[in-house]
């Protein structure tokens, strides 16, 4: 169907054309988030929140930008509140500091082998300032443009960030298996790389 | 080491099975509480709004329709001048002879009285 008529749809009030719009999308939300927050149950929560306001807000949207784009801007606005109230929570008393918030998702254990949960503790050390255009590049495949409709900054922002954000995991991945375990031979090693 | 292809190494989640569902039952449950808020907004601003037009009725109703005419207030005063008319005077005399208390009292030692005027009509009927 096409997306535009779609959308119009959608900001009649039609309820079909918003479930068609949560099938569409939902995969590719919840993963985003996941990626940024680490913790699968919120990325579902904050996922089902983004629909929400897509439903609430449908008729804010301009087609001057891609509905996706759109999609993604109320989805990283969600995901960059959480991660600062996350902040703000281990800032008051990390004693305080639910196990839950660190990370839950399906299967974790068996798919995580070293060097993606150190790639993974990288991403998440990373600000959110680098790690949503970072994530948003490398992960889902959006142009420096689209990054820059998406999260609302100039395109040579964008640019620096992403170039900026790499370098920081490059750094980070390079400490990880260089200076606590090198990870690469030891999961050689167990036969599990 | 090439991290822009690591990225693609981690795992990519799904959504839940009953996500659409619960989306749904989000919204449904949003719009519920959106209606409600806006039911209490209503009822909010017309319970201030009859509270304001009582509040100017009864202004309105003192001041323009259960105002007190001219002639009230002549009647109010020939009243007042009638009851000052039936007044009956009352004398009133002091009753304390100063001198005598003067002179019975002189006798104790190192007594100091202070003499304080309180009244200039002696013997002067007073109106009540």
């Amino acid at each position: 169907m096409d997306e535009q008529a779609l959308i119009v749809r959608l900001q009649a009030g039609d309820e079909s054309a918003f479930a068609e719009v949560v099938r569409i999308y939902k995969d590719r939300i919840v993963n985003f988030i996941y990626q940024l927050t680490g913790d699968y149950q919120k990325a579902v929560d904050l996922s089902q929140e983004t629909f929400v306001r897509v439903y609430f807000k449908a008729d804010k949207y301009k087609p001057i930008a891609p509905f996706s784009s759109w999609v993604y801007a109320i989805a990283s606005n969600l995901a960059k509140t959480e991660l600062k109230r996350r902040r703000r929570m281990a800032l008051i008393s990390i004693d305080e500091m639910p196990p839950t918030v660190e990370i839950s998702t399906p299967s974790r254990e068996a798919s995580d082998s070293g060097l993606v949960r150190n790639l993974r503790e990288a991403l998440e050390a990373l600000n959110p300032r680098y790690r949503i255009p970072v994530v948003l590049k490398d992960m889902e495949g959006y142009s420096q443009e689209e990054i820059a409709r998406i999260i609302d900054r100039p395109v040579g922002t964008v640019k620096a960030r992403i170039s900026r954000g790499r370098n920081m995991l490059r750094r980070q991945l390079e400490k990880a298996v260089h200076g606590n375990a090198p990870l690469r031979e030891q999961e050689i090693y167990d036969g599990r790389y | 080491m090439d991290d822009i292809k690591l990225l693609g190494r981690l795992d990519r989640v799904t959504a839940p099975p009953d996500f659409d569902r619960r989306v749904l039952a989000r919204v449904a449950e949003r719009r519920a509480t959106a209606a409600q808020t806006r039911r209490a907004t209503v009822f909010r601003f017309s319970l201030a709004g009859a509270t304001a037009a009582l509040l100017v009725g009864f202004v309105v109703l003192n001041v323009f329709v259960l105002r007190p005419s001219v002639s009230d207030d002549r009647a109010g005063a020939g009243l007042a001048a009638g009851l000052f008319d039936q007044a009956r005077e009352v004398p009133v005399m002091e009753t304390v002879n100063y001198g005598r208390e003067i002179r019975s009292a002189s006798r104790e030692p190192g007594a100091v009285y202070i003499l304080e005027q309180v009244s200039n009509t002696s013997n002067i009927p007073i109106k009540y």
